[in-house]
């Protein structure tokens, strides 16, 4: 299976705490990788630095073939339009509606009309069970709601690859059951390649085909849920019982 | 030995720092100057800011002026009753409000008022992540935020000049014929005497030029925000400050050609 984003031994640090020390991680095309991992440990940062958002201090990031670092500006812009990006704190546009904020991305890159796009944005949000909060303002949401615009509107596009910052932190069961078949289906039907972070190891096993896991700026394991299921990795077994004995330190 | 060493270090690290940041904004200008003429053009986004920036500003831009002018126009009256030459105060009044007061007190109160509002707007922007947003679906925050802002501030700038310079001229007219008696027709025949056109193109130029390092320095501070509610007010303190002394500086250095 050929590679969507692959990343070489990258390293990053903020000042003079270092964040990632040798990443490497192949994101397989038309899967879902899922990435977990203490809070913390710049899961955010990695999705960040496959976009192009944030730099790595060195260390090689491609994606779909082209090298991010000497990429010019305009073809980077280029590449994002194959992104589609669900921020961990939805990142709305707080001078937007939630209906404004979901057209955003269909009036800045597709030809589409008023009507169009207003029924594409109704359309968007009855997905993610929104429809009716469409004249609300970002400030005026809930916490699990504005995550849900910001799905919609990451979604708006049909992008070729899409990253999720934790989609279902913050969601109720029945809203996580929902969000979880949505991304299992967008991926499905659109045959796209999808890369989720996030906690919740049910729907971690439920949605991955693969699954790789960051401690300490590394990939400390990667393989499907298969592996990670039966596997006996301390790191795998701590984190998955969640328990704070193991070699993962909190303190 | 130690303290001196110090201090030395400070003062380059400081010097360094500053010559970095002029290259930076410079560099972020002439890239939103490029994109200028690049599509889609937001008419919406530009007619906004043009209201915020120039609309907005038109009441505290014309009590600038008339006081200024007021101010300004009394002093010249004692000043020259001195020597009897009180209807001369006409003319030091045009010269002074059309060649610097207008376009330099105008620009100060609109980077006080809308620069101001456009870093911490754009600051918030920024620590919420709403800037990466717009990068993670192909815009550049460049085009979208700062073209309307810098070509706004443009276009406002020399009006909102124009408007302090003739409310100046008229507080001016005010405090020496209405309340000290100079005669009407001296009066405005000493103000319009010296003024040329080429006063008030060099005027409006400046304007112009006050209405881009506004716009500039205001951008690249919200773009350049960090660290949440704090930074957002840092920011905005500092892009003030900024655009008011460099308004100062380059009303200096445009004149010193321009005379
Ligand atoms: N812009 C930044 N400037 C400085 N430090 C940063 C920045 N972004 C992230 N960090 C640091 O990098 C580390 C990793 O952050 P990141 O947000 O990627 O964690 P995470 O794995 O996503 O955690 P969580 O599961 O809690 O979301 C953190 O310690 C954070 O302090
Ligand atoms: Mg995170």
């Amino acid at each position: 299976m050929p590679n969507m984003i692959e990343m070489t031994d990258v390293h990053k640090s903020f000042g003079r705490q270092k964040v990632h020390s040798g990443i490497n991680l192949n994101v397989v095309k038309g899967a879902i990788t899922v990435i977990i991992g203490p809070s913390g440990t710049g899961k955010s940062v990695l999705l960040k630095e496959m976009m192009g958002l944030v730099l790595p201090d060195s260390g090689k990031i491609t994606v779909d073939g082209v090298d991010i670092e000497t990429a010019t500006k305009s073809r980077l812009l280029e590449l994002r339009k194959k992104f589609g990006m669900l921020f961990q704190n939805a990142a709305l546009f707080d001078s937007m509606t939630v209906s404004e904020n979901v057209a955003f991305p269909l009036k800045e890159h597709t030809a589409m009309t008023e009507r169009e796009i207003k029924s594409a944005v109704a359309d968007r949000l009855r997905m993610v069970g929104l429809s009716g909060a469409d004249d609300k303002y970002p400030s005026e949401l809930s916490g699990g709601m504005k995550k849900r615009v910001g799905l919609a509107r990451a979604l708006a596009l049909e992008p070729e690859i899409m990253l999720y910052d934790e989609p279902t932190t913050g969601l109720d069961p029945i809203m996580t059951d929902v969000v979880d078949d949505l991304i299992f289906d967008t991926q499905k039907k659109l045959d796209i390649t999808s890369v989720v972070i996030s906690h919740d190891i049910r729907s971690v096993l439920k949605i991955a085909d693969y699954i790789g896991m960051i401690y300490n700026g590394k990939i400390v394991r990667y393989g499907t849920p298969e592996d990670f299921r039966t596997t006996d990795d301390p790191y795998v077994r701590q984190f998955f019982s969640g328990s704070k004995d193991g070699p993962i330190k909190v303190y | 030995m130690g303290i001196i060493k110090g201090a030395l270090e400070l003062t380059g690290r400081k010097t360094l720092k500053m010559f970095a940041d002029a290259g930076s904004v410079a560099v972020m200008l002439m890239d939103a100057v490029r994109m200028i003429p690049k599509r889609p053009f937001r008419l919406k986004l530009l007619l906004k800011q043009i209201e915020f920036i120039g609309a907005n500003s038109v009441p505290i831009v014309i009590l600038t002026g008339i006081f200024t002018g007021m101010v300004f126009g009394l002093q010249c009256y004692v000043g020259f009753r001195n020597f009897g030459a009180e209807s001369m105060a006409g003319t030091i009044v045009a010269l002074a409000m059309i060649r610097e007061l207008g376009p330099v007190l105008s620009s100060i109160m609109v980077a006080a008022r809308a620069g101001s509002a456009m870093t911490a707007e754009l600051g918030t922007m920024k620590v919420t992540e709403q800037i990466d947003a717009l990068y993670s679906m192909a815009v550049d925050p460049v085009h979208y935020l700062m073209v309307p802002r810098l070509t706004a501030s443009m276009i406002a700038m020399p009006l909102m000049n124009g408007i302090c310079i003739l409310f100046g001229l008229l507080g001016g007219y005010f405090v020496n014929v209405i309340v000290m008696g100079t005669n009407a027709s001296m009066y405005y025949d000493n103000s319009v005497l010296y003024v040329n056109g080429a006063d008030i193109f060099n005027s409006m130029f400046k304007a112009l030029v006050f209405g881009i390092i506004i716009a500039s320095i205001c951008c690249y501070n919200g773009f350049n925000t960090k660290m949440g509610a704090e930074g957002v007010g840092k920011a905005t303190t500092t892009a003030v400050v900024q655009s008011c002394v460099l308004i100062l500086m380059f009303d200096y250095i445009m004149t010193s050609f321009l005379v």
